[in-house]
């Protein structure tokens, strides 16, 4: 267990090397230079070599590499270019309204999966568990940005119920406001993503029906639901963590789009925000720790798996 | 990648907010001036289109910084109402001797940075020079005839080297702005002005906030807070203002008018601007160097048609819009006629044309679907290239690299470009350099207005580029809100006058 946990974390830090010179190199194939940004139209060609050689862009590509992977190695991750505010900084800020809206998004994903996708497993061939499933291949084919609209036409227009758009900008010194304001957001995000985790968790819901076990309790007098409840869903619970971790990367892209749509100031704004300022030492940084993030989760999940499931450290 | 769900999602919401308003029976707003009563507490919250990437209005490029950190945070000795007239500002008093070549100003006592600190000549004298010293410094070169700047007690005087009928002008920009000498203020991030507003915070992709100055040494702003709620996107503006979080709407879709006045909580005031939709050419590569192409291009596109489309302004024919000087109406010069683009297309043996349109993206795709259409009808085929604003910065204004390209040119008085052979519009023509080195050189305000208009003639004449429209300034209010200026905003937003109804 032990070792396999090392050589994990050994692949974990290379991915993320491979990932850093990745992130590196593709944001230098974009067209486009901050230091033309930051000057602006009419700038004289001695005003943007004064901002270039400010910011050091005119060292080689592989000084600035190293120069960011040293920094990041001391523990600084760089700082923005515009500003000059550190980039962890802002990351910090701005995910106080990230983290909180996924994981609401989870929670409502978790929420709509668990119960209907069992439930739809279980009525299997009959008309209800039929209308499930169809509901929920039609939600999962449903884009997030036209999800939000309709919610927002009805419950933040029609309804008036919650706010439309924005994120109060006490942050969460106020907690009901802050809170209604990420309702929608995490709303739109979870209905869809829970469509999808829905149908997971029928089919693995109809793995474990198929199961010795099941069956084995079921003859033994249990009805079908409750020795699927008893004896099938703990295998089912044990999939479903594995599509958990692939769902945080989805849930991250989902926040992109219902940030702007929402006019949240969470990451995934700032994230679009940067790479049109060419702010290219913050996207770097933002796009290392989010990339990191999710090859974090992915870590623990494999990890999570092998104690969960003895099968799997029998077969090493 | 965006664009495209976003697109359809707002012809979603479009489709879904005409059926509300079906569904509420049509609530007739009626404009009855409302009394309001002012609330000198309230907080009032304007949804802006774009914002700045920092806030160092010295080194920084963009109309974000001007709109909103001139007139309410930063100042200059003089200041310019949005009807374009110049007042005087931090100078109680200012002239200008007969031969344009003194100016004399009055320095108003009393006035204190947001720091504390008191304005003295020192500062006055300081701030000109380090722009004026300061290539990195935006418009720099605006100061350049400016030989000396000394103070004298509270009088400042500036001696020019030679005449300069922009000076005054470009003095109520960046190019004047007074601050405090040896401020350690960081700009970036902060600010530090003797204006009516101070900068209170800045959340970084999200808006900025101002608080009145207790201590301003004019009349005090008529709000406690004004807060700058940055949403590019109109749909979500639309359903922000409909589900009250916005007081006012700059930069609105005046195609959106009907839908945000229909609850009867807002109107749309339009206004003038200096917004120029300019399609340039880039007459340096054929076949746009045949000035016959040039014209029929010109005479392909109806403008009518675009200023339709976009719900408000009016059509352009040369470079210089109604609200600057040396204006001149030059619709004659290439009306939309196809029939006679066609024949010189033919004339020009430029027969099954094709050329690429580079746009950013941002601008959407009203303009460029009506430029396809109309191009198509004369034989010319437009391929649109929509690309981001670095992209769009490199290959065309840096690079040249372009046949057409689509901007929206926002400034005042930027005839200058027309002069400068080296701009991405690579017009040039000495007969207009020379014209408009005249204008600068003119002591007569009438006098330089029209040598302006005679320059501005020419380029139209030459074909330099299109017009497409002038732009107009659309702002939504809110019917508690009184008070917020309607033209030009996207230059410039001066909020000390809003007021704000105590319900």
């Amino acid at each position: 267990m032990i070792r396999y946990a090392l050589t994990r974390l050994a692949l974990l830090l290379l991915g993320l090397l491979v990932a850093s010179a990745l992130i590196f190199l593709t944001l230098r194939v974009l067209p486009g230079d901050v230091a033309q940004l930051i000057a602006g139209l009419n700038a004289t060609p001695e005003q943007i070599e004064a901002i270039r050689d400010r910011l050091g862009l005119d060292a080689p590509l592989v000084v600035q590499y190293l120069q960011w992977i040293g920094g990041i190695l001391t523990g600084d991750l760089g700082s923005s270019q515009l500003t000059g505010t550190p980039v962890i900084d802002e990351l910090l800020q701005k995910a106080e309204v990230t983290i909180p809206l996924g994981l609401m998004a989870l929670t409502v994903a978790l929420l709509i999966a668990l119960p209907f996708g069992v439930l739809s497993a279980v009525r299997r061939g009959r008309r209800d568990g039929t209308a499930l499933n169809v509901g929920a291949q039609t939600i999962a084919a449903v884009p997030v940005v036209w999800a939000g609209m309709m919610l927002v036409i009805v419950f933040a227009v029609w309804l008036g119920w919650l706010p439309a758009q924005g994120f109060p900008r006490e942050g969460w010194d106020d907690p009901a406001r802050a809170f209604r304001s990420l309702l929608l957001p995490a709303v739109t995000i979870g209905v869809i993503e829970g469509a999808m985790l829905m149908r997971f968790v029928r089919s693995a819901t109809l793995q474990a029906v198929g199961q010795d076990y099941v069956r084995t309790a079921a003859a033994k007098g249990l009805t079908r639901t409750r020795a699927l409840l008893q004896h099938g869903l703990p295998n089912v619970g044990l999939s479903i963590i594995t599509v958990l971790g692939l769902q945080v990367a989805g849930i991250l892209v989902g926040a992109v789009v219902i940030e702007q749509l929402f006019g949240l100031p969470g990451i995934g704004r700032m994230l679009v925000a940067d790479v049109g300022n060419r702010d290219l030492p913050k996207v770097q940084g933002e796009l290392l720790v989010l990339t990191g993030f999710v090859l974090v989760v992915g870590f623990v999940v494999d990890l999570l798996h092998r104690v969960i499931d003895p099968r799997q450290r029998e077969a090493e | 990648m965006l664009r495209r769900p976003t697109l359809v999602a707002a012809a979603l919401l479009a489709a879904g907010a005409l059926l509300l308003s079906g569904c509420t029976g049509d609530p007739a707003p009626e404009a009855t001036p409302t009394a309001i009563t002012p609330d000198p507490n309230a907080s009032v919250d304007i949804r802006l289109v774009l914002e700045p990437g920092n806030l160092d209005i010295r080194e920084t490029a963009g109309a974000a910084l001007d709109q909103i950190l001139i007139d309410n945070v930063y100042q200059g000795l003089v200041s310019r109402t949005p009807e374009q007239d110049i007042e005087p500002s931090l100078a109680s008093d200012y002239e200008i001797s007969p031969d344009g070549l003194t100016y004399t100003f009055t320095l108003r006592e009393g006035v204190l940075f947001h720091n504390g600190e008191e304005l003295t000549p020192e500062d006055v004298v300081w701030s000109l020079e380090q722009v004026r010293d300061t290539e990195t410094f935006r418009d720099s070169a605006r100061l350049a005839n400016v030989e000396s700047i000394t103070a004298d007690g509270q009088t400042i005087t500036l001696s020019l080297s030679s005449p300069d009928s922009t000076l005054l002008w470009n003095l109520t920009g960046r190019a004047g702005l007074i601050l405090k000498k040896g401020d350690k203020t960081d700009r970036k991030t902060a600010a530090n002005g003797t204006g009516p507003f101070t900068l209170e915070s800045w959340k970084q992709g999200d808006s900025i906030t101002f608080a009145r100055n207790e201590d301003y040494w004019g009349e005090k702003a008529k709000v406690a807070e004004v807060v700058f709620s940055y949403l590019p996107d109109n749909q979500a503006a639309l359903a922000g203002a409909l589900a009250g979080d916005f007081d006012a709407l700059t930069g609105f879709d005046a195609n959106l008018t009907d839908q945000i006045e229909a609850g009867g909580d807002f109107t749309v005031e339009l206004g003038a601007s200096t917004d120029k939709g300019t399609l340039a050419f880039n007459s340096k590569k054929a076949p746009l160097d045949d000035v016959r192409v040039r014209q029929a291009i010109r005479q392909a596109i109806d403008k009518e048609a675009i200023v339709t489309a976009l719900g408000a302004g009016t059509t352009q024919y040369g470079p210089i819009p109604e609200l600057d000087p040396g204006y001149e109406d030059l619709s004659s010069v290439a009306p939309y006629d196809p029939e006679a683009a066609r024949a010189l297309l033919a004339e020009a043996g430029a027969e099954n044309l094709s050329l690429t349109l580079t746009l950013y993206s941002g601008y959407g795709t009203t303009v460029s679907q009506i430029l396809v259409s109309n191009l198509n009808d004369v034989g010319i085929t437009l391929k649109v290239d929509a690309v981001e604003f670095p992209t769009w910065i490199n290959d065309v204004y840096i690079n040249q690299d372009y046949d057409l390209s689509f901007v929206l040119h926002t400034e005042a008085r930027d005839f200058e470009n027309w002069a400068n052979p080296a701009y991405y519009f690579t017009y040039d023509n000495p007969e207009v350099q020379r014209l408009y080195a005249e204008s600068i050189a003119s002591t007569d305000e009438a006098a330089a207005a029209d040598l302006l208009k005679q320059a501005a003639r020419i380029v139209s004449e030459d074909h330099a580029a299109d017009w497409l429209y002038n732009g107009a300034s659309v702002v939504a209010v809110s019917s508690g809100i009184a008070g917020l200026p309607s033209v030009n905003v996207n230059e410039r937003l001066n909020v000390a006058e809003v007021v704000k109804s105590a319900e």
